[in-house]
C-alpha cells in the first residue's frame, strides 16, 4: 500500500482517530479512484473512508492539513552571497554544492529523503528531537559539509576562506530548518500519545495519591468508563427483552376459540436492574475512593434501578436524598465536607455504623439488593459487630466490601477486616481506578 | 453495487449536476462521497442536524437514478420482524386449521404412524413458503431485480441489536431465511443511513459505511438552494433572507432553523409580495423558522439590527 497513505493513517490513528484496517483498505480503494489530483476531492474521499464522526472529522481535517502540507520546510542557502564559479574550483560534496547554488528543491527532498531513512514517524518525546536532527544531519551528509568547510577554511587564500565562512552560515540555517521540521512533525505524532500515558499512569495510580490538578482527567476517565459499561450492557439487556413465539401461552390463549391457534402469543423477558445500596466510611483515610465511587455509580443511573446511600464516620446517616436534589458533583461536596449532615466526624466507629443502619436501613434490604460496604474496616478498637453484618448478609443478595488498603494490611492493628470477611459474597482491595472499573463492572453482570 | 461503468457516476461534477437537476443543491464534497459510495460499493451514513436535508439526499438519488425508493423508519423497539420479513403466522394457523381435512384424506387411516410422518414430511415446506412469507423493507430493497435505493432512516433511534442484525445486510447484501435460505440480489441496493446523533453508533457499523457529516450550509450555497426550491423569489430578497437565517444560526438557539425552515420562510415571503425585510415582517412570520417560544424571544431582542445587516448586505 501506498507509504504516504500508510504514515498519514498511523498519524491519524496517534490524534485519536480509531482507523481499522477495514477502513484503511476503503481508503486505499478511495484513493485508486480519486488519485491525488485534486485536494479537496482527495480530502472528501480520505474523510468519508477515514473519520466517522463529527469530532473524528475535525481531527482528520487538521491532520490532514497538517500533513498534506504545501508548505515545503524553508532552507536558506547561500547563493546570493557566493559566485558558482567557487563550486567548479573546489571538490565539493553534493550536500555543500546544493547550499552554495542555492538548490532549494533539491535539498528539501534531500531533507525528506533524510527523515525517511531516519524513521522520524517514530518520533514519540521531546528528547528524541535533538537525536533524529543528528541523525537526519548525518544522512544529508554533514560529515562531508564539515570536512569541506574545514578544509577551505584552512588554505588561506581569500576566495576559499570566503566559501567557507559562507558555508558554515547555511550550515546554521540548514540546522535550524531541520529542526523547524522536525517540530512541525513531532507536534503532529505526539498529539495523543501522551494523553495515552497520562490515562494509563492515572488509571493505575492509587487514589488517594491523585493530585487536584489531575481530578478532571479523572472524571474524563471516569465519563470514558462509565460510556463503556453502559455500552456493554443496555446491549445485553436489550437481548434479554427480544420476543420469541411463547408456545404454551399461544395455545392457552387460545383456548378461547376452541383450540384454533389464532393469536399468537410472544415470550417476554423482565429487565432485571440491580438495586443498590452503598454504605460508606467518609473519614479522611477513605474519602477520596468515596468520592470517585460514588460519582461512578450514579453516572450509571441508566443501568441501576434504585440506590440507597448511607454515609458514616463516627455515626451513620443517610444521602440519598442529597443525590436527588443535586447533581452528583454538587452532592458529593455536601458529603465530603460532612456540613450539614447529621453525622459526626469523630473517631471512626463500624460497630456503631453497623448498628444504625439495622435502625434505618434494614428493611428496604431484599432479594434483590446488593449491599455495598466502602471501608478500610479500621473501627478504633471499638465493637465491630459482625453479628449485624452477617444480618445483613442473609438478607440480601450479595454483599460487596471494597477496601482501599492493600491486603496485606487487613487485619493488623485496629483493622477488623477478618471479622467481617466470612460474611462478604465478595472482598476486593480496591484504590484505582482500574479496580473500581472491575468492581462496578461485575455489579451490573447478574 | 452497480457496474462501474454506469454513465451517471463517471464524473462528480455529473452527480452534482445530475442532482442540482432533480432539485437538490450538494456541494462537492457530498457529490464526492456519492461517488466513492457507488465505486466502493458501501453503504453512506449521512450524519447532521436535523433538517439539512439528509433523508432527501436519498430521495433525490432514487429520483436520479430512476430507482424505486424503500425507506425503513427506525425507532425503539424495531426488530426483524418489523424490518426485513415476518411469517404470516395468522395465515399459517388459519390454513392448517382449514386444511385439517385434506390432512385426514392424505393420511391413510389404515397406514401405521412411521408411514403417515413420512408422507407428511413430503409437505412440510407448504407452509413455510414465499407465500407465507410477509416482506419488509430490507427483504424488499434486496429482492428488486433492477436494485433499488434503500434509505434507513434515523438509525440513532434503533436499538443497539438492531445494528448488529443490520451489519448482516450491509456488508454482504444478502439474508438467510432459515426455512428457505439465502435471499441474495441481482443487483446491490444503494444504501443510506441517516443519523441524527442522539447516541453514538457502534464500531462495527460506522467501520463499514462511508461516514458524510452534512453541515448546514454556507451562506452562498444556501442562497442557491432557496433559487432552485422557489423560484419566483426576487435576487435582493433572497440574499436577505438567507443573511438572516445565517445570523440565527450564529446566536445560541434551541433549534437553529433548518434548510427546510429557510424554504418554508422564502415561501410565505414570497406570499406576502415582500420586497425587503423589516423588522414588522419579520415579527410577523418568525414562527416560520423558530418552533420555540424562547427562542422567538431571543431573536426578537436583537430584530433591529438583524434586519438591518441583511438588508445592507443585499445592497441597494
Amino acid at each position: 500500500m501506498d507509504q504516504v497513505l500508510q504514515n498519514f493513517i498511523s498519524v491519524l490513528r496517534e490524534s485519536g482517530v480509531p482507523v481499522s484496517i477495514s477502513e484503511t483498505l476503503d481508503a486505499a480503494h478511495a484513493l485508486e479512484i480519486v488519485g491525488y489530483g485534486d485536494r479537496k476531492v482527495l480530502k472528501d474521499s480520505l474523510g468519508s473512508s477515514l473519520a466517522k464522526s463529527a469530532r473524528e472529522r475535525e481531527v482528520f481535517d487538521r491532520c490532514f492539513d497538517q500533513y498534506f502540507t504545501l508548505e515545503m520546510p524553508s532552507v536558506e542557502t547561500a547563493s546570493d552571497r557566493c559566485g558558482e564559479s567557487a563550486q567548479t574550483e573546489f571538490p565539493l560534496s553534493p550536500l555543500s554544492r546544493m547550499l552554495l547554488v542555492g538548490d532549494t528543491p533539491g535539498l528539501i527532498a534531500s531533507m525528506f529523503q533524510a527523515a525517511r531513512r531516519a524513521n522520524l514517524e517514530s518520533l514519540r518525546y521531546p528528547t528524541q528531537k535533538a537525536f533524529f536532527a543528528m541523525r537526519m544531519l548525518d544522512t544529508m551528509g554533514s560529515g562531508e559539509l564539515d570536512r569541506d568547510i574545514a578544509q577551505l577554511g584552512e588554505s588561506g587564500s581569500p576566495l576559499p576562506l570566503k566559501i567557507s565562512a559562507d558555508l558554515a552560515d547555511a550550515r546554521r540555517s540548514l540546522f535550524e530548518s531541520i529542526i523547524k521540521f522536525i517540530e512541525d512533525r513531532f507536534e503532529m505524532l505526539s498529539n495523543g500519545t501522551y494523553n495515552h500515558l497520562i490515562e494509563d499512569y492515572l488509571r493505575n495510580s492509587r487514589l488517594t495519591h491523585i493530585e487536584e490538578r489531575d481530578l478532571h482527567r479523572m472524571h474524563a476517565i471516569i465519563q470514558k468508563m462509565v460510556k463503556r459499561l453502559n455500552d456493554l450492557h443496555s446491549r445485553r439487556k436489550r437481548t434479554a427483552r427480544r420476543g420469541m413465539l411463547d408456545f404454551k401461552r399461544t395455545l392457552r390463549k387460545n383456548i378461547t376459540y376452541e383450540g384454533y391457534l389464532f393469536v399468537p402469543a410472544w415470550k417476554t423477558k423482565k429487565i432485571e436492574r440491580p438495586d443498590i445500596i452503598v454504605i460508606c466510611d467518609i473519614s479522611r483515610s477513605v474519602s477520596r475512593l468515596v468520592r470517585f465511587f460514588l460519582l461512578f455509580l450514579y453516572s450509571l443511573n441508566r443501568e441501576v434501578a434504585r440506590i440507597r446511600s448511607f454515609v458514616f464516620c463516627s455515626n451513620l446517616t443517610e444521602v440519598t436524598e442529597y443525590f436527588e436534589k443535586y447533581p452528583v458533583e454538587a452532592a458529593l461536596a455536601v458529603i465530603q465536607n460532612g456540613a450539614g449532615l447529621d453525622i459526626l466526624m469523630g473517631r471512626t466507629d463500624y460497630g456503631r455504623a453497623l448498628q444504625d443502619f439495622r435502625e434505618n436501613g434494614m428493611d428496604s434490604l431484599t432479594r434483590n439488593t446488593t449491599v455495598i460496604i466502602l471501608g478500610d474496616a479500621r473501627s478504633n478498637f471499638s465493637d465491630p459487630r459482625p453479628d449485624i453484618l452477617r444480618s445483613i448478609s442473609q438478607r440480601c443478595k450479595r454483599l460487596l466490601w471494597m477496601n482501599p488498603e492493600v491486603p496485606t494490611f487487613w487485619g493488623t492493628g485496629d483493622s477488623e477486616m477478618y471479622r467481617y470477611s466470612p460474611y462478604c459474597t465478595l472482598l476486593q482491595e480496591c484504590n484505582t481506578l482500574n479496580h473500581l472499573e472491575r468492581i462496578i463492572g461485575s455489579l451490573l453482570r447478574h | 453495487m452497480n457496474s462501474a461503468l454506469d454513465p451517471k457516476f463517471t464524473e462528480i461534477d455529473q452527480i452534482s449536476e445530475g442532482y442540482r437537476a432533480a432539485g437538490y443543491i450538494c456541494n462537492r464534497s457530498i457529490a464526492t462521497t456519492l461517488y466513492l459510495a457507488h465505486h466502493l460499493g458501501k453503504p453512506v451514513l449521512v450524519e447532521g442536524p436535523a433538517g439539512v436535508g439528509k433523508t432527501d439526499l436519498a430521495k433525490t438519488m432514487a429520483a436520479y437514478l430512476e430507482l424505486p425508493l424503500i425507506r425503513l423508519q427506525c425507532y425503539e423497539g424495531l426488530d426483524e420482524s418489523k424490518a426485513l420479513y415476518e411469517w404470516k403466522y395468522g395465515k399459517q394457523l388459519l390454513y392448517t386449521q382449514l386444511l385439517k381435512d385434506k390432512l385426514d384424506r392424505i393420511i391413510d387411516p389404515e397406514e401405521n404412524l412411521a408411514e403417515s410422518m413420512e408422507k407428511l414430511h413430503r409437505y412440510e415446506d407448504v407452509f413455510f413458503s414465499k407465500k407465507f412469507l410477509e416482506p419488509r423493507p430490507l427483504l424488499k430493497a434486496l429482492e428488486q431485480a433492477e436494485g433499488a435505493v434503500l434509505l434507513i432512516d434515523e438509525v440513532d433511534k434503533a436499538d443497539d441489536e438492531f445494528e448488529a442484525f443490520l451489519l448482516e445486510i450491509l456488508s454482504d447484501f444478502q439474508v438467510s431465511i432459515p426455512e428457505i435460505g439465502t435471499i441474495q440480489p441481482g443487483t446491490h441496493p444503494y444504501v443510506f443511513l441517516t443519523s441524527n446523533s442522539t447516541r453514538e453508533l457502534s464500531e462495527a457499523l460506522k467501520r463499514r459505511c462511508l461516514h458524510l457529516f452534512i453541515p448546514f450550509p454556507d451562506a452562498s450555497l444556501e442562497r442557491d438552494i432557496v433559487r432552485t426550491r422557489v423560484p419566483g423569489i426576487s435576487g435582493r430578497l433572497e440574499i436577505q433572507l438567507v443573511t438572516f437565517i445565517q445570523q440565527i444560526r450564529q446566536m445560541d438557539v434551541k433549534k437553529p432553523p433548518s434548510i427546510g425552515e429557510t424554504i418554508d420562510w422564502a415561501r410565505v415571503l414570497l406570499l406576502l409580495h415582500a420586497n425587503d425585510l423589516n423588522p414588522d415582517l419579520v415579527r410577523e412570520t418568525l414562527h416560520v423558522i423558530l418552533k420555540f417560544e424562547e427562542d422567538i424571544r431571543i431573536v426578537s431582542q436583537n430584530i433591529f439590527t438583524m434586519t438591518d445587516i441583511s438588508v445592507r448586505s443585499a445592497g441597494n
